[in-house]
């Protein structure tokens, strides 16, 4: 079996948000109205001498135990045999109810509106109707043996993707030794996102 | 991590404490008028108030909800009856169906009296559907099968007002959501609601038509709802000061807030209770003061909604 799941290593992330425009342009995402499928959250941490700039990527933790899945009354999300969470855009009635359920912030509205800007910003657009939106890995370029744009075009290779099924895979080894840790665990989410802090 | 920012969200808002309020309390009123008249005594113009008035309530605030979906043909997802099987583990999915059929119930239950009935019979577009053969024909069956009517919405009405609650149980990000209590003030404050609704009927647009011994009744239920309510608000007040920074932060929202503490629990709880008790135990009569407690009973509904939903802190380590 295959169990996607990502490390971020908040010590190399340099916030060029690359990630951002990569996932942006690849799921044509309604940018306009800030909504992101993941977001480089940028602040400074500190005072005096002592301030220093804090980046931390997030996006859909593609739970095991995924609250916004639960929530959806309509079946529009669900989760892949590889453990990727999606939506099914025809079924989604777009209530908000996953948004509300998400611990990471990761559900957004991508409404009319954005359709109609969309087809003007994108040209094509792949999106047909209205719907809560959210990260898919890429599960389209994962069927194809890729990697999710964001991991692909992080310079500084902060962004990891692997299969905690495979013992060998550098992001399992990560995730097993402990080294690289969920957010929010305590909520039973059991996330497939691991964070490296920083040192 | 730690957690760096503490927020509110902007999804469900002011309009979804309508939906919540209107959905509870209409759900709740069918149920408390047919319990009443199934049970206790065979009250006609009651039950016409209270399943019509119900249905009134549950369509606005379904229809607040419905309005704000990004895509409406979706709806039939829910609303057909094969939705709940599909996403058993959904409450939405669960009180889409009570809704749908609470509603159906309610109008087969109300109308062999409706068309009984001259004042409405005598009406322009109304009177004219309620003489139509087909109607009758239905309203037949209805009375036919009164008692399983009664009980799908006695049980369907009692759900959507758990189901309330229960939704803003289901996440679990926000303390002041994710915990047990929630489902149960919900329920007592959609019953509360519902036994002031109904007096409010009874005291006014139905007062001679009503035997008198039904409003006493609702009026001492309607104190124990509001007791069992100041529990809840209050034990709340205890679970949100500590265990974690959220729900703190929900707590120094809601009580550092004139609204919450003046609209909400004085003048939606405490100052309605002392009025109903003076009205049961104590020398005021007349409609007035019941009328006026039962006013204040409606509006502290709405406000614990929207203030329950304000008040919903999200944290995140970013």
């Amino acid at each position: 079996m295959t169990h996607y799941a990502m490390v971020i290593d908040l010590a190399t992330c340099v916030g060029c948000n690359a990630c951002m425009a990569a996932c942006s342009l690849e799921n044509q995402t309604p940018v306009w109205a800030d909504h992101w499928r993941t977001k480089v959250h940028d602040r400074e941490v500190g005072d005096g001498h002592g301030i220093t700039r804090r980046f931390i990527p997030r996006l859909c933790n593609h739970c095991d135990n995924p609250p916004c899945m639960t929530v959806c009354p309509s079946g529009a999300t669900y989760k892949t045999k590889e453990g990727v969470v999606l939506v099914e855009v025809e079924r989604c009635l777009g209530c908000g109810a996953c948004a509300m359920a998400c611990p990471y912030d990761a559900r957004y509205p991508a409404t009319s509106d954005d359709i109609d800007k969309g087809k003007e910003y994108y040209g094509k657009l792949q999106r047909k109707s209205p719907s809560m939106d959210k990260c898919s890995f890429c599960y389209h370029r994962l069927l194809k043996e890729g990697e999710p744009a964001c991991v692909q075009t992080c310079v500084g290779y902060a962004r990891m993707f692997g299969d905690l099924d495979q013992p060998n895979d550098p992001v399992t080894q990560m995730v097993r030794s402990g080294k690289a840790r969920p957010l929010m665990a305590h909520l039973g989410t059991r996330p497939n996102v691991y964070y490296i802090p920083e040192r | 991590m730690d957690i760096l920012t503490f927020t509110t969200q902007q999804h469900w808002t002011t309009w979804f404490a309508v939906y919540l309020f209107l959905g509870g309390m209409g759900a709740a009123v069918v149920a408390v008028s047919f319990l009443t008249h199934m049970y206790l005594r065979e009250e006609k113009e009651l039950v016409m108030w209270g399943a019509l008035s119900g249905v009134a309530m549950m369509v606005v605030g379904s229809g607040m909800l419905f309005l704000h979906l990004l895509n409406k043909w979706a709806i039939f997802y829910i609303v057909s009856p094969y939705g709940v099987f599909h996403k058993p583990d959904s409450w939405i999915a669960w009180g889409s169906q009570f809704i749908v059929w609470i509603q159906i119930a309610a109008v087969l239950y109300a109308l062999p009296y409706m068309v009984e009935k001259p004042r409405l019979l005598g009406w322009p577009v109304i009177g004219n559907i309620l003489k139509m053969p087909i109607v009758l024909q239905v309203a037949g069956v209805a009375k036919k099968i009164h008692p399983l009517l009664g009980w799908v919405g006695i049980v369907t009405g009692i759900g959507t007002a758990v189901y309330t609650g229960l939704l803003l149980q289901s996440f679990p990000a926000v303390t002041l959501w994710h915990n047990p209590a929630v489902p149960i003030l919900f329920t007592v404050s959609a019953f509360s609601t519902a036994m002031a609704w109904l007096l409010i009927v009874m005291y006014t647009f139905i007062y001679h038509r009503v035997d008198h011994t039904i409003r006493a009744l609702y009026e001492r239920i309607d104190l124990g709802l509001i007791t069992a309510e100041l529990i809840i608000i209050f034990s709340f007040f205890n679970f949100t000061l500590s265990g974690s920074e959220g729900g703190y932060r929900s707590a120094e929202m809601l009580w550092g807030s004139n609204g919450w503490l003046f609209g909400f629990v004085l003048f939606g709880l405490i100052v309605p209770l002392a009025m109903e008790m003076k009205c049961v135990f104590g020398s005021w009569s007349g409609k007035v003061p019941i009328v006026t407690a039962s006013l204040l009973v409606l509006n502290g509904g709405f406000q614990l909604r929207a203030y329950f939903m304000a008040a919903g802190i999200y944290a995140y380590p970013w």
